[in-house]
């Protein structure tokens, strides 16, 4: 690439590397200061005083957090459900995605499934109605609820679908002349051939499962049952001071206003994604390009 | 083929809709026999029945995501609580779901109002979900159980609020739950002050707003909490700026005495004498406190983050703060860290006096908490439900508190009205040497945790007794110092000085108007007041609210509360 | 006889997708009924009292309705251009990087918000810009007076649109990155050589190089303007600033789950869906004509 070195151009850059510097640590900056304040003195962090360093040094919330059964067993309920609902999504996702990416000539009811699909993604029947329904299956509180209460992602099914469709059709024609079941072809051909775009259609799907809060708040009965999300949501945000409290609810209420605690499970619950994140980088840059920009 | 699919997908579908609807019937699974034979006893033998075979009770409970008193292995199914009903009453408690406390119980509320499918059992803090589950048919008629049932106890405990309680407890003529019943000195609310800051600075107690604000002062300027000094506390956003008739109780962080010293019952009925009444936030003494209190907040006295906080007690338990208003265990019970922090930290309540001396007070209503009990439960369900309640008064003071009460399922106080008035006199007794702790030890006394105290107030209160600080408390039981100093120093002002004038509302319940229309008034109010307040909106704003909050069904809602007063 | 063996598969395929769809999305649809009556739990959804469009009606009587309608469309239009504009600008900036190591490290660093939940994402805005928070601190260090974002509803949706356009922008680049990969290269040195400036380059061939990707984007996102984001408002909100950042989402969930106002709640989340639906539509048509792209 031939660039002009003018002075202008030369300052262009230099402030050009700052800016996207700065933004760079803008977005490092949320990891940074939960870090700090979960390994700060406690009086510290709840005055508000963290900013941009730790200030004083305590692993107190580390050590109780490796006593807390509780955000262990939601930390595993998290991974169960990601696993269970990514599995379960991709797979029928995938299943979906091929016979509606076949030509109307050969697949007559693929517009009609086609709107169904759109319908549903669009209309609901509101929250009320939903929970209900789920109640009625007896999958409250069940792991169950929250892989497929959800519903399926029939924008993914449309991701995978449209790229289904761009593979060159010299692929279908030589199976079928071969002699080959749909299977065959779906499993054999097709799905080798759209990797990056199923392992991009794959992280959206995880991270969905691993950042739901709300379905976790609704669904479940009892907090042994709760996904990481939700477990801090409840800590962090729904602070219980409102109607009518007995004294001595407020009594333990007061004496555990704790930031560094919670910055330390926000934390912890931070790590998968830090730790996945950049072997999965490739993928999503990669799917979102096949899939979405469609030309 | 289009057909077939079609006809499958619509059996699926009517299939589905069908059980859908069907929910909500009594199942009858299970042995619906009424074991128990109960004919021949009667009166507390009754309360207290310990049933032949096991009785299966399901609850729902709100859990505080915090707590760590529950031993390990333990669970809101399986603990101290409910191993004592098993093996006193053979009663089995089944925790069907738990949430926790606030917002997110609320909501397990509401979804299973909504699906009709209550559990025998929940203990709901909001009156509107009683009426709401009682109006669409979900809860059971209690009136003659309850009659039959009582503890006589508990029967002396509703009598202490002169048929209030029943009312409360009550839809339409019919007792549809249990009611809570608080110390009336919940609802009066008093000026918390540090002492040992006014000493410091040689300054009075003071008494009026005008020399509140001018100890607030002094605090900050002489950066007494440290750099962050705040002179005063405030609400959350969670807690509210004045109690109300809804929530007329139990306001920490509130500016409810400031209210009352200006003579202004901000939320609160008001009977005029002539038949019509008056809803208090609109009075001209409402509108001149919240110009005192923006002033206030403009001079930099009350805290900057008012109303946005997570939680109202962060800067009393950090010591930035030194005063603020609530009732009777905030300090102590409710700012426990603050000792911890600060062992010096000698808070210390007092009332707030109008300019001419006078101290003003608004009452509470009986209680707020109500134990549902759902119509699908068995007679013996429901009986187990009201031995449940039986046993929780009679023997809340013998339970191992080191497990919060809070884990007995069905939690629902009944404490009577002026308890804490009578313990506070009784036990400066005790100090004085009058009487001797073994003389409270009566059973089923209507003063349930009096004994308990009076065994240990000699450990934690050491003398001089004439004027209790901080430092003639014991922490090192932290729970038993927590109580008594709530009582003695927290219940001094309503115990020993006379109110001038205490205020009830005409009505501590909603109309049927305020079913549709009042969430939306009172988000205008909450708005209206806290803007004024944080400066965000001038005073005069306030006329246009009093304007809009008639038009917005206001003046309709005040014709029904009106209409009250007449039966 | 043989496209019927082929079609038996389709079907086949469809099945557990179809199956799933009619027990978890299409069965709560008959929820929608009630939305025309007064829904009485004891009762049950088929025989509660009808009312027809009475709960429409009331909604626009409540006078939070044109509120909340208002900073619905105000706060999710302010996410749509700001999502489109500012990614844009971000784009063409990494483009003009010219050291590719460092262009990845930024790259790496920005799409990393985007994974974030907003649980764990509000518990650090509130940190930034509670009262003693980061905010304030650069704030007081130059001398001005602190000040309550949280609690300001007139900043509210300001904040909600720049934390959410702060997420998003590295990881809404992509989209942008990849349109500017396709550019032939051979366009930026014929540029460079005919002598234009970095300016030049920019307008002339970065720009119209992404131009059609800004408009589809811009089309498609049409459906989205009752869409403000649930899980950032009910996490970031409070009831000081409800006047400007209580939306369609945040009100129904408080009408349903906290007032019992069920059938209300339902009627309003009925007219968004109804209006949502209308909208995207459109946006697909728009796309299909305009810029010759089927979604589907």
């Amino acid at each position: 690439m031939v660039r002009n070195r003018t002075f202008g151009s030369r300052a262009f850059d230099v402030v050009n590397i700052a800016l996207l510097g700065l933004l760079m640590v803008s977005c490092l900056y949320p990891i940074w200061y939960t870090f700090c304040v979960s390994i700060s003195e406690k009086s510290a962090a709840n005055a508000g005083l963290v900013t941009i360093y730790p200030i004083g040094f305590s692993l107190a919330p580390y050590k109780q957090i490796i006593g807390d059964g509780l955000f262990f067993n939601a930390f595993w309920i998290s991974i169960e459900r990601t696993v269970l609902g990514t599995v379960f999504s991709m797979l029928i996702s995938v299943l979906m995605a091929y016979p509606l990416a076949r030509p109307r000539r050969e697949f007559k009811l693929r517009n009609t499934f086609m709107w169904i699909l759109v319908f549903c993604m669009l209309f609901n029947g509101g929250l009320i109605p939903w929970y209900l329904t789920i109640q009625q299956y007896h999958l409250i509180n069940s792991i169950w609820a929250l892989v497929l209460g959800g519903g399926v992602p029939i924008f993914n099914v449309i991701l995978i679908m449209n790229f289904f469709r761009n593979l060159p059709k010299e692929l279908q024609e030589a199976a079928v002349v071969d002699g080959a079941d749909p299977w065959s072809i779906l499993f054999r051909i097709y799905i080798p051939c759209s990797i990056p775009v199923l392992a991009a259609v794959a992280l959206f799907i995880s991270v969905y499962h691993w950042n739901e809060f709300f379905n976790g708040l609704v669904l479940m009965n009892t907090s042994d049952k709760y996904p990481l999300q939700t477990y801090i949501q409840q800590l962090v945000v729904n602070i219980p001071t409102g109607t009518s409290l007995t004294p001595d609810q407020y009594k333990k209420l007061s004496e555990l206003s704790n930031r560094t605690l919670n910055a330390a499970k926000v934390f912890i619950a931070m790590v998968p994604m830090l730790v996945v994140y950049p072997f999965l980088q490739r993928y999503f840059v990669s799917g979102i390009m096949l899939g979405s920009v469609k030309e | 083929m289009r057909k077939s699919i079609a006809g499958v997908t619509l059996a699926v579908l009517l299939a589905l809709s069908l059980t859908a609807c069907s929910g909500g019937k009594p199942n009858d699974d299970s042995q619906a026999s009424s074991s128990s034979d109960t004919s021949n006893l009667s009166g507390d033998e009754l309360a207290f029945y310990k049933f032949p075979k096991p009785v299966d009770v399901h609850i729902g409970m709100p859990v505080d995501p915090t707590d760590t008193t529950l031993p390990k292995g333990d669970s809101a199914g399986n603990n101290q609580y409910t191993r004592y009903l098993k093996d006193k009453y053979n009663i089995n408690v089944i925790v069907d779901w738990t949430a926790a406390t606030g917002n997110d119980f609320k909501q397990k509320v509401s979804l299973s109002i909504a699906s009709g499918k209550l559990p025998d059992g929940l203990v709901v803090d909001d009156r509107s979900f009683m009426t709401k589950a009682a109006s669409s048919g979900l809860l059971y008629d209690i009136t003659d159980l309850f009659k039959q049932y009582e503890s006589t106890q508990v029967k002396d405990i509703m009598d202490s609020t002169q048929g209030r309680a029943m009312e409360n407890a009550s839809y339409k003529g019919k007792m549809v739950s249990l009611p809570n019943i608080t110390v009336d000195t919940d609802g009066v609310h008093v000026m918390w002050i540090r002492k040992d800051w006014l000493d410091k600075l040689s300054l009075p107690i003071p008494k009026t707003t005008a020399d509140i604000e001018k100890t607030a002062k002094a605090f900050i300027d002489n950066k007494l909490g440290g750099p962050n000094t705040i002179g005063i506390a405030g609400p959350s956003k969670n807690t509210f700026p004045y109690a109300t008739f809804l929530v007329s109780s139990n306001n920490m962080g509130g500016f409810d005495p400031i209210f009352g010293a200006m003579d202004a019952y901000p939320g609160y009925w008001l009977d005029n004498g002539d038949g019509t009444v008056t809803y208090g936030t609109l009075t001209d003494n409402t509108k001149k406190t919240l110009a005192l209190l923006a002033d206030w907040y403009k001079k930099g006295l009350i805290d900057p983050e008012v109303g946005t906080r997570d939680n109202v007690g962060d800067p009393i338990n950090a010591n930035q703060a030194g005063i603020f208003f609530g009732p009777w265990w905030n300090g102590g019970y409710g700012n426990g860290d603050s000792f911890k922090n600060d062992p010096t930290a000698n808070w210390q309540a007092y009332p707030v006096y109008s300019d001419d001396g006078k101290w003003n007070v608004h009452m509470k209503t009986t209680g707020s908490t109500y134990t549902l009990i759902s119509k699908n439960a068995k007679p013996d369900v429901v009986k187990a439900i009201l031995i449940m309640n039986n046993a929780l008064v009679r023997d809340e003071s013998t339970f191992d508190l080191s497990v919060a009460v809070a884990w007995y399922p069905l939690r629902n106080v009944m404490a009577a009205a002026n308890e804490t008035e009578y313990e506070y006199t009784e036990l400066l007794k005790i100090l004085n040497g009058q009487t001797k702790p073994e003389d409270y030890n009566k059973p089923n006394s209507l003063y349930k945790l009096m004994y308990s105290d009076a065994t240990k107030v000699q450990k934690v209160i050491k003398p001089p007794y004439d004027n209790l600080n901080v430092g003639n408390f014991d922490t090192s039981n932290f729970g038993d110092f927590q109580r008594l100093y709530s009582i003695m120093i927290g219940d001094r002002p309503y115990t020993t000085v006379p109110i001038d004038k205490k205020v009830y509302s005409v009505t501590y319940n909603q109309t049927p108007t305020m079913e549709t229309k009042w969430a939306n008034l009172k988000k205008l109010e909450d708005e209206t007041v806290l803007k004024i307040i944080l400066g965000q909106a001038p005073i005069d704003s306030f006329d246009q609210f009093v304007k809009d909050w008639k038009a917005q069904g206001g003046d309709e809602i005040t014709a029904e509360v009106a209409g009250l007063l007449k039966e | 006889m043989k496209r019927m063996g082929i079609l038996k598969h389709y079907y086949l395929m469809l099945l557990p997708g179809m199956v799933w769809l009619v027990l978890f999305s299409i069965v709560p649809m008959f929820g929608i009924v009630m939305a025309f009556e007064n829904y009485n739990p004891g009762q049950g959804l088929f025989h509660s009292e009808w009312v027809g469009l009475g709960n429409f009606k009331y909604m626009f009587q409540l006078n939070d309705s044109v509120p909340v309608l208002i900073n619905t469309t105000v706060i999710a239009i302010g996410k749509i251009v700001f999502n489109l504009a500012i990614p844009l600008v971000f784009a063409i900036l990494l483009n003009e990087l010219t050291h590719l190591r460092y262009k990845k490290l930024v790259q790496t660093a920005v799409y990393l918000p985007h994974f974030l939940s907003w649980v764990i994402m509000a518990t650090i805005v509130i940190g930034i810009f509670g009262y003693y928070g980061v905010a304030n601190t650069v704030v007081k260090s130059f001398g001005g007076q602190p000040h309550l974002f949280m609690a300001d509803a007139s900043i509210f949706r300001q904040l909600v649109i720049g934390t959410d356009v702060w997420k998003e922008f590295g990881y809404n680049a992509i989209i942008y990155l990849a349109a500017l990969t396709g550019v032939n290269q051979n366009l930026y040195e014929a540029a460079a050589i005919d002598g234009a400036n970095r300016w030049q380059i920019i307008r002339n061939v970065t720009l119209p190089a992404l131009s059609t990707t800004v408009v589809l984007l811009g089309v498609l996102s049409l459906g989205n303007v009752l869409n403000a984001g649930f899980d950032q408002i009910y996490n970031l909100y409070n009831p000081l600033v409800y006047s400007t950042g209580d939306i369609l989402d945040t009100w129904v969930y408080r009408l349903g789950l906290q007032n019992l106002q069920y059938s209300l709640a339902t009627a309003a989340g009925l007219f968004k869906s109804v209006i949502s639906f209308v909208l995207i539509f459109i946006s697909y048509r728009l796309a299909y004509r305009y810029a010759d792209y089927t979604v589907f």
